[in-house]
């Protein structure tokens, strides 16, 4: 392999790693704030995707844009009518019970997904100037790609001046430490959840968008992206929005690496990763263990 | 300092570490094939005839499970309208296989015994299809097979009941040998691969190569590289593919899965760098959309442009009335299917299974892809795939780049030898 070989390559590992970041990071928020083990978080990823192909239609250029802010938005309106109408009544349930919630949200989604837009798969070209390649070397790489590795570190420092830099975020992280004594202090805690799970539906939304122009958008994307999204939330440690960015990142470059040195057992290599941090260090990189 | 955005954990609301994670994970990988379960309508009694279908309708193969449907629907909807069969109407049964043997065998069985479908059209998966071969000779009912290809369904393992309509996983990649000598000549040539790691990408590779060695084609193997079957990213495989510098790639995938990876290859340079050849049908093209790259060797099970017979344009014209869309190879093999079906309880002038065998083995149908005999010894179609090079410029008709250049392998050479004892 050559230099600029070598550099697409990462490149490219970066790519996977950013939608990846962004869909992980709203699980991970989720989950942190909240508790709730979110499965239908697939389903948002695949509507943000799905929203996207429909506001664009066959036409290239700007609707492109339009869409990319249209699926988040859109999800940000599921999400708050999942909270409020289903998880806002399960909250004091068991975790299975919220699993199995969000599982049957999952495939109810999936059903309604089928029958709006259909079993086909869908694509979308990246909008112009971005549906080109830049030349590194004797190899070229998509500019969109970079557009979208972009995005991703845009979205974590936005994630990091929420919940550091604002009140909504202290208030995010308190009621991860206590609810209790958050909604005693005058915060209205319910209101609060719902916001969280807002934006953690719009991230997979965005993410979905946003992976839309690279991949085959059809059924079933929900299933593929929520495992994966799962395995980065994990080996980062649930509530980390920083480990999801290393998670990403060390998931992306695994599979680059195990595709290029072993191919016939790179199919393995995440989940190896993930049973080796379950096995040493089951709250993830960068989590906080339970006492 | 602590790190910046991580969550302490919460206190007061139970206990839930990452494993529950992890069982919500497995309970993911093991149930989300599909969404809705087996969804048979009611069965209908007097003067019908119930015709089941147990197929992947939800989840990523719904994109061929369904289509195969519709082309179904489409021929006994005809049948229904020109008097019905035998003087009996036909009523539809389906089932959602959810691509799982387990859930297939529990639908088909459900078919059999509860709606008494008088015929089966079977999965777009072989391992569901094996399940379902099982029931269809217990329980004495003719099994059609217009996606599900694996050799073993009919070739290698004969029952009377199961019929084999589309090509099978030794005829598809031995009719795309010989389109690549057709279109590239005999090398030597440097080829890379990229297949779906499961059964029926890594047979089709191995028989593909098996084959070119066969056809007299000199070739070195740079790299294999096998993703996983619904990846969403192939930019690593196509990195390694681009870095051993091959001359042809030989790509396994098939529907959204080969969508994807075009739509990546394109942008790192695949299509350029080297020729590529694949199942480019109509719904990958048409998904593609112009953005196809020229040059591409394709190989499809049905493609109706490049079939202009009476027959497959009096098909295309009927499935696009009825759903508003091109017909894909999918729902050309479902039709083909129900109407091989229908050709042979009239030429059996029964419903019986056993009749019903007797009459289409060594029978030639006519269907809009020609007239196609069912081989007597095993049951599986003497068809061929369709073969072509894309162009470089739009179809003004289809808005989209179909194939410049067509090949249609002669059957005889993709089909083996008859080989069931």
């Amino acid at each position: 392999m050559t230099l600029s070989s070598d550099i697409v390559t990462m490149l490219a590992a970066m790519t996977e790693a950013s939608y990846l970041f962004i869909a992980a990071a709203g699980l991970t928020l989720v989950f942190g704030a909240m508790r709730i083990i979110n499965i239908a978080h697939g389903s948002f990823y695949m509507y943000g995707a799905l929203i996207l192909t429909s506001v664009v239609g066959g036409v290239a250029g700007g609707r492109f844009w339009l869409g990319l802010l249209a699926a988040p938005l859109a999800l940000v309106g599921i999400g708050a009518g999942v909270e409020i109408g289903v998880l806002r009544r399960i909250y004091k349930r068991d975790h299975l019970v919220q699993l199995v919630a969000t599982y049957a949200l999952f495939l109810i989604f999936a059903d309604i997904a089928l029958h709006v837009w259909g079993s086909q798969p869908r694509s979308v070209n990246p909008p112009s100037p971005l549906d080109g390649s830049v030349v590194i070397g004797s190899g070229k790489f998509p500019s969109y790609d970079l557009f979208a590795i972009g995005a991703a570190v845009v979205v974590g420092a936005a994630l990091w001046a929420l919940l550091q830099r604002t009140a909504l975020g202290w208030r995010i992280r308190a009621a991860a430490e206590d609810p209790e004594i958050l909604a005693v202090s005058g915060t209205n805690v319910p209101l609060l959840s719902t916001s969280v799970f807002m934006i953690g539906a719009a991230l997979a939304g965005f993410a979905g968008a946003l992976a839309a122009p690279l991949e085959s958008v059809a059924p079933g994307l929900d299933a593929t992206i929520v495992v994966s999204a799962f395995i980065v939330a994990v080996i980062g440690g649930l509530g980390s929005v920083v480990g999801a960015a290393l998670a990403a990142i060390i998931i992306s470059l695994f599979d680059t690496v195990g595709v290029i040195w072993v191919p016939q057992w790179s199919s393995a290599f995440i989940y190896i990763a993930m049973i080796a941090v379950l096995a040493l260090r089951p709250w993830g990189l960068l989590g906080v263990a339970e006492r | 300092m602590r790190e910046a955005f991580a969550f302490a954990r919460l206190r007061g609301r139970g206990r839930c570490s990452a494993f529950a994670v992890a069982l919500a994970t497995v309970c993911v990988l093991a149930g989300c094939g599909g969404s809705s379960g087996g969804d048979a309508t009611a069965s209908t009694g007097g003067g019908t005839v119930n015709v089941g279908v147990a197929s992947t309708l939800s989840g990523t193969f719904a994109a061929l499970g369904v289509p195969g449907l519709n082309g179904i629907k489409l021929a006994i909807n005809q049948i229904n309208h020109s008097g019905g069969l035998l003087g009996h109407k036909l009523h539809l049964v389906t089932a959602d296989d959810q691509i799982d043997p387990s859930t297939g065998a529990t639908v088909t069985r459900n078919l059999i015994l509860n709606h008494h479908v008088q015929v089966l059209f079977g999965s777009v998966s072989s391992a569901v299809a094996l399940a379902q071969a099982q029931l269809a000779e217990r329980y004495n009912v003719p099994l059609f097979l217009h996606m599900a290809n694996d050799i073993g369904l009919t070739t290698t393992h004969f029952s009377k009941q199961i019929y084999e309509i589309s090509t099978n996983t030794d005829m598809e990649p031995a009719a795309a040998a010989l389109a690549f000598v057709k279109f590239f000549g005999k090398g030597p040539v440097r080829i890379a691969t990229i297949t779906p790691d499961y059964s029926f990408g890594l047979d089709t590779v191995s028989a593909f190569l098996h084959d070119l060695k066969k056809d007299g084609v000199t070739y070195t193997v740079t790299t294999q590289q096998t993703p996983q079957l619904g990846a969403t990213s192939y930019t690593s495989n196509i990195s390694a593919v681009l870095s051993s510098n091959p001359q042809f790639v030989f790509v396994g995938e098939y529907g959204g899965d080969l969508v994807t990876l075009t739509k990546q290859g394109i942008g790192l340079g695949l299509f350029s760098k080297a020729k590529v050849g694949g199942m480019y049908g109509w719904d990958v093209v048409k998904a593609v959309g112009r953005q196809m790259p020229a040059g591409v060797m394709a190989w499809n099970r049905g493609a109706f442009w490049a079939e202009p017979s009476t027959a497959m344009s009096a098909f295309v014209t009927a499935y696009k009335s009825a759903y508003g869309a091109y017909p894909d190879e999918w729902s050309i093999n479902g039709y083909d299917a129900a109407e091989i079906w229908a050709e042979g309880v009239k030429k059996a002038g029964s419903f019986d299974a056993s009749k019903i065998a007797d009459a289409l083995g060594g029978a030639s149908v006519p269907t809009p892809r020609g007239s196609i005999t069912i081989r007597a010894c095993d049951h599986q179609a003497e068809v061929t795939e369709d073969t072509g090079i894309v162009a470089s410029s739009v179809n003004p008709t289809y808005g989209v780049p179909l194939w410049s250049k067509t090949y249609a392998p002669p059957v005889k050479q993709i089909i083996e030898p008859c080989s069931v004892p």
